[in-house]
């Protein structure tokens, strides 16, 4: 379970494990500059909607057809911004 | 450890192939399986509860849409209709009493036409669904009229897209312990209808058998 202090950094890393399948050693050595979409081999097509609604019901967040795009996923330090900004935080 | 006898093949409908699994004896159940890309990543899970019910002298038949799976039948050219009508027409097929249903995800949308009482694994809307596979085709810059490879009809996607679940007190709805949707009950597991290279999850298999067969034998 992740508390109320953790960031949102840590609880995506939590969503790519669970969603993904992406072990703890890799979880953790995601950073900013870490590329998702085309560079993430868990990461096809499927897996990037599956993730998104993951996302949406876990922090609470609406995304739309949109925003839904390679820079939004381009690496994870814009998925975490896009999140943020979602959030109001 | 005993040798589990293997699934029975049988047909039903217009050629539509579905397995049957356990003793003629005792309960039966009809399993519904997930919609599009999850059917492909669950079957593992779900033939996995299916041996798992068999051995805990339950019936399972365990059949494929029109148009999913091993049908004779192309899915461009189906409705939500006939998968609705595939139902009584599985039931029909087996030539036993079904106490009720087992249904994966988006297998829950098709449930009620099951007599009996229905048991739910993380069942989700059919806007949901839709949602899933229109942002595949935007994430991969593919065709969004045939996103993830699938060509749906209006006659599919309309009726899905409105497709909610029934609720009713005969339900019992397992969730994974992060999905903060209403449930019955929740566990620990991996969820596999996310993963994209289709996984095994033996402890959430019996788990889930073991959760079944207390549910269907009270």
């Amino acid at each position: 379970m992740t508390g109320a202090t953790a960031t949102i950094e840590d609880q995506l890393r939590a969503i790519l494990r669970d969603v993904l399948g992406v072990d703890a050693a890799r979880a953790e050595a995601i950073d900013d500059a870490t590329p998702l979409f085309g560079a993430m081999p868990e990461l096809d097509s499927m897996a990037v909607a599956g993730l998104l609604t993951e996302i949406e019901d876990r922090l609470h967040i609406l995304i739309d057809d949109d925003e839904v795009d390679g820079e939004m996923l381009e690496s994870f330090g814009s998925l975490a911004a896009f999140v943020r900004a979602k959030r109001g935080a | 450890m005993t040798a589990e006898a293997a699934p029975r093949i049988c047909t039903y409908g217009n050629g539509e192939a579905m397995l049957a699994f356990g003793p003629a004896s005792g309960p039966h159940l009809l399993v519904l399986q997930p919609l599009f890309e999850e059917m492909n990543r669950t079957r593992s899970l779900v033939v996995a509860v299916c041996r798992g019910l068999a051995a805990r002298g339950i019936g399972c038949w365990l059949p494929d849409l029109p148009g999913t799976g091993e049908s004779p039948q192309a899915l461009d050219g189906l409705g939500w209709a006939d998968w609705r009508a595939a139902v009584p027409q599985a039931l029909a097929a087996t030539g036993v009493t079904i106490a009720g249903s087992i249904a994966f995800r988006g297998g829950a949308l098709i449930d009620s036409v099951v007599p009996g009482r229905h048991w739910r694994l993380a069942p989700t809307a059919g806007r949901s669904l839709l949602s899933d596979l229109r942002r595949s085709a935007l994430a991969s810059g593919s065709d969004p009229a045939t996103p993830a490879g699938y060509v749906l009809s209006p006659t599919l996607a309309e009726p899905l897209a409105a497709a909610d679940l029934s609720a009713d007190d005969t339900n019992r709805t397992i969730r994974l312990v992060r999905d903060e949707h209403p449930a019955d009950r929740r566990v620990d597991g991996i969820p596999v209808w996310r993963r994209p290279e289709p996984q095994r999850d033996d402890r959430l298999a019996g788990l889930l058998a073991d959760d079944i067969a207390a549910w269907i034998g009270t």
